[in-house]
């Protein structure tokens, strides 16, 4: 089409051509200021992250405040305000085990996932930050040995959890026998409670020690080695260094491997439910999951927002303790 | 100033060129993005089902049958997964359902959890929408507890039973002979617990397997459904009550009876298996320790192993592994099947319709979404698969039971599991349906864990009864309350 052609048709028809109204919005977009243009163009990320994350999330808030609604074609029942939150609190509801019952720490959903996050993050603290303060040495090799402390880290979860399951099955597993002579479990320690939820902490120590020991290491190799010369010059021992150096300078690094970890093992649900089963040992995750399944949509979001708000309370201490560290707790 | 004038200008320039570019591969990119989606949505064009995992397996093979025993070839099937796992499926389903969708137009439901989507209206009524003679079939001829559990509390089919499944006790026939006993005799007149474990103990202290009688006692849903659900009910008792009247509901209005006395005796017996007779609340007049203390841990494929590679004497499960362990390359007719014993005799339990032999009610059934826009095409093939010719390839194929009885009385020539029809049929006719009502999902893990513990011995008989009685109350209370 010639330049003339073009001309007649615009004014025969009287309208823009749509290429002049991409010049004028691209020249609109370049009169912008930069903070304009970038939250502009964070526009669809917001946009993305309320209908992906938000949204959902108020959806099932108002859910848990909804009544179960298990024989009706409607799976939300009517509204109860925060009812469902006080019969979990006040053990009136009736989940499928003891919300909360420390005469049954190993069968009650609190107990078990405090009890294994408790115990799975102080090991892995203690190991993640023993490998790293190894790792962070030089010596022959060093390359070698951090790809085999962090192998376990990269096998996915459910292979983590046939590779226990596996271990503790007594007819195949090899790790049965021992153990049981030792009387550290029964000769079938994946139906007891107590057991399974000792296999399971031991799974998570084996693939999430890795995981903190990275994050730590990466702590530990940003401190400034002049330090330790320093240090050294005056005569310090490797305790003190430890103490006066080391440990305050890779606490906020630590800090964070803590939160990390910490959140993960409050929600854990799949390590659980591939070896010992959800049955044996009971975390809140699994609760949520049975009360889903069996309809009960009201309790099983009012259970997951306590646990998001056990979590949300952690997530605050950690950031005021990272603060302080930060300005030197002032 | 001059210099940073230019710096400015060169960085504006920048900065254009930068903004322009990233509009247009943003805008290209969208654009990209929009016609993939054009391209890459599903395919409407096919009658959607979901499918158990032996027919995904067979897909062709199916679909195949489907068009000889005559439905239209211009139907196309397309056969989808709901699931890997029963549990999964039913939760797929109540998003699927809930939210109205028209696909999957059929879908394919455990018959222990058919009941709740009936209840809550979320299965199409059947009566009036399949011809007459089909109704008739299966409300006449079908396995009477399959039809049950596809049928609303109004009475009305909602679904077309695919196979019924019951469990059996398999056994090596070789070892049982060679200590003297005949165990084929029993395929239609079923052993008593008690003799079961003496001759059985006979059996396996005189071969040299390592296991005894393999069954499934890990806390999981398989124990509540089905494997105490059998103990409990050969021996006469129930969970709540009169299994005729009771089995369905009314929840919350009918008596929890899970601690009284054919209950207790049916897990007496069940330790006495695991713990021998020295261990207290087992059964002094019962064989012992003829079940390892494994059977904790074991679940459907842990407890079968072993039994498939020929060590050990016998195994409950399903049919479908009857399939698997009475093919040639594994024990092939040294394999027996007889239907489950039982704690006291037919008639003489506690309840109607308890003692005896009984197996537990598994299967699977065809319903229609009630959103469907082809409900033609849905009832076309469930008229399918009320057809003899149907029936008897699917049982072929992947070992699924004839619903219609009849069917399976003249499968004899079918490669293994023909073999075991007399058993197979005696079994069908002596089933118990879990107790599939809405709650039910929310008691069988209590029932799992409170069994479980018993069994192992972490509490006394009575006392895991009685607070799986309170359990039960509560749930069945809270749930009318609701």
């Amino acid at each position: 089409m010639s330049t003339e052609e073009r001309s007649s048709t615009v004014t025969q028809t009287g309208t823009t051509p749509r290429y002049r109204v991409d010049l004028a919005t691209l020249d609109w977009l370049e009169r912008r200021s930069d903070t304009q243009f970038v939250y502009m163009m964070l526009l669809p990320v917001f946009a993305l992250l309320g209908t992906m994350a938000i949204w959902p999330l108020i959806y099932t808030a108002n859910i848990s405040l909804h009544a179960d609604s298990i024989a009706t074609a409607d799976p939300i029942g009517e509204f109860v305000g925060h009812r469902n939150y006080v019969d979990i609190l006040t053990g009136e509801a009736n989940l499928q085990r003891p919300f909360f019952s420390l005469s049954n720490p190993f069968t009650s959903a609190a107990p078990v996932t405090l009890i294994y996050t408790v115990s799975a993050v102080l090991v892995e603290t203690v190991l993640g930050l023993s490998m790293a303060l190894i790792l962070n040495r030089e010596f022959r090799g060093r390359r070698w040995v951090r790809v085999a402390m962090i192998l376990p880290w990269t096998v996915p979860i459910v292979i983590q959890g046939m590779i226990f399951y596996l271990m503790f099955q007594p007819s195949i597993g090899f790790a049965v026998g021992p153990l049981n002579d030792l009387g550290v479990v029964s000769s079938t320690p994946l139906a007891t409670s107590r057991d399974g939820l000792l296999i399971a902490i031991i799974a998570d120590v084996w693939k999430q020690s890795a995981f903190m020991a990275l994050l730590i290491l990466a702590g530990l190799q940003s401190i400034d080695r002049s330090l330790y010369s320093v240090a050294r010059v005056a005569g310090a021992s490797r305790i003190q260094q430890f103490k006066t150096i080391t440990f305050p300078l890779v606490l906020p690094a630590l800090l964070v491997a803590l939160l990390f970890r910490t959140i993960g093992a409050l929600k854990v649900y799949g390590l659980v439910e591939s070896t010992a089963g959800c049955n044996t040992v009971p975390t809140l995750s699994c609760l949520v999951i049975n009360l889903w399944s069996a309809n009960r949509y009201g309790s099983a979001a009012a259970v997951a927002f306590i646990i998001a708000a056990v979590i949300g309370i952690l997530l605050v201490g950690y950031l005021v303790q990272l603060r302080k560290q930060e300005t030197g707790g002032t | 100033m001059l210099g940073r004038s230019s710096n400015e200008t060169v960085g504006a320039n920048r900065r254009t060129i930068r903004r322009r570019g990233f509009i247009k591969i943003t805008g290209a990119a969208s654009i990209t993005a929009g016609v993939a989606g054009c391209f890459g949505g599903a395919d409407d064009s096919a009658l959607q089902l979901t499918a158990t995992n032996e027919w995904q397996n067979n897909s062709d093979e199916i679909q195949q049958a489907l068009y000889d025993a005559g439905l239209s070839e211009d139907i196309e099937i397309e056969l989808i997964s709901g699931g890997s796992k029963t549990d999964e499926m039913q939760n797929q389903y109540s998003q699927w359902l809930s939210s109205n969708q028209a696909k999957p137009d059929l879908l394919v439901f455990d018959s222990g959890w058919t009941l709740p989507f009936i209840v809550r209206g979320q299965i199409l009524n059947l009566e009036g929408e399949l011809p007459e003679d089909t109704l008739e079939t299966i409300h006449d001829d079908y396995f009477e507890q399959s039809v049950n559990s596809t049928t609303g509390p109004d009475g009305k089919l909602h679904g077309v039973p695919l196979y019924p499944d019951f469990p059996t006790i398999q056994y090596r026939k070789d070892l049982v002979e060679e200590a003297g006993y005949d165990w084929g005799r029993h395929r239609t007149d079923p052993l008593s617990w008690e003799r079961f474990s003496h001759e059985l103990a006979d059996v396996y202290e005189q071969s040299d397997v390592t296991y005894g009688y393999n069954w499934q006692a890990a806390s999981e849903i398989q124990l509540a459904c089905c494997v105490f659900n059998e103990f409990v009910s050969s021996w006469g008792g129930a969970y709540f009550g009169n299994p005729e009247e009771n089995l369905y509901g009314p929840i919350g209005d009918r008596p929890v009876t899970v601690a009284e006395e054919p209950v207790f005796e049916a897990l007496r017996m069940a330790r006495t298996f695991i713990h021998g007779t020295d261990e207290p609340d087992t059964l002094d007049e019962f064989a012992g320790e003829i079940t390892s203390d494994e059977a904790f841990q074991w679940g459907l494929s842990p407890s079968m192993q072993p039994f498939t590679d020929g060590n050990a004497v016998a195994l409950r499960n399903w049919p479908y592994s009857i399939n698997i362990n009475g093919a040639d390359d594994v024990l092939g007719e040294d394999m027996g099947v007889m239907p489950m014993p039982y704690g006291v005799p037919e008639g003489e339990g506690e309840y109607p319709g308890t003692g005896g032999s009984i197996g537990a009610l598994g299967g699977w059934n065809y319903c229609v979404n009630p959103n469907t826009n082809r409900l033609d095409e849905c009832l076309e093939v469930l008229q399918v698969l009320t057809t003899e010719e149907f029936q008897r390839e699917n049982f072929e194929l992947v070992g699924h039971i004839p619903p219609n009885p009849d069917v399976l009385e003249n499968a004899d020539d079918v490669p293994v599991m023909g073999r075991y029809l007399d058993a197979l049929s005696f079994a069908g006719e002596h089933t118990m349906a879990r107790p599939a009502t809405a709650v039910w999902s929310q008691q069988s893990d209590p029932v799992a864990q409170e069994v479980n513990a018993a069994l192992m011995g972490d509490v006394g008989v009575e006392e895991a009864m009685s607070k799986l009685d309170s359990r039960l109350t509560e749930l069945e209370t809270s749930f009318s309350d609701s």
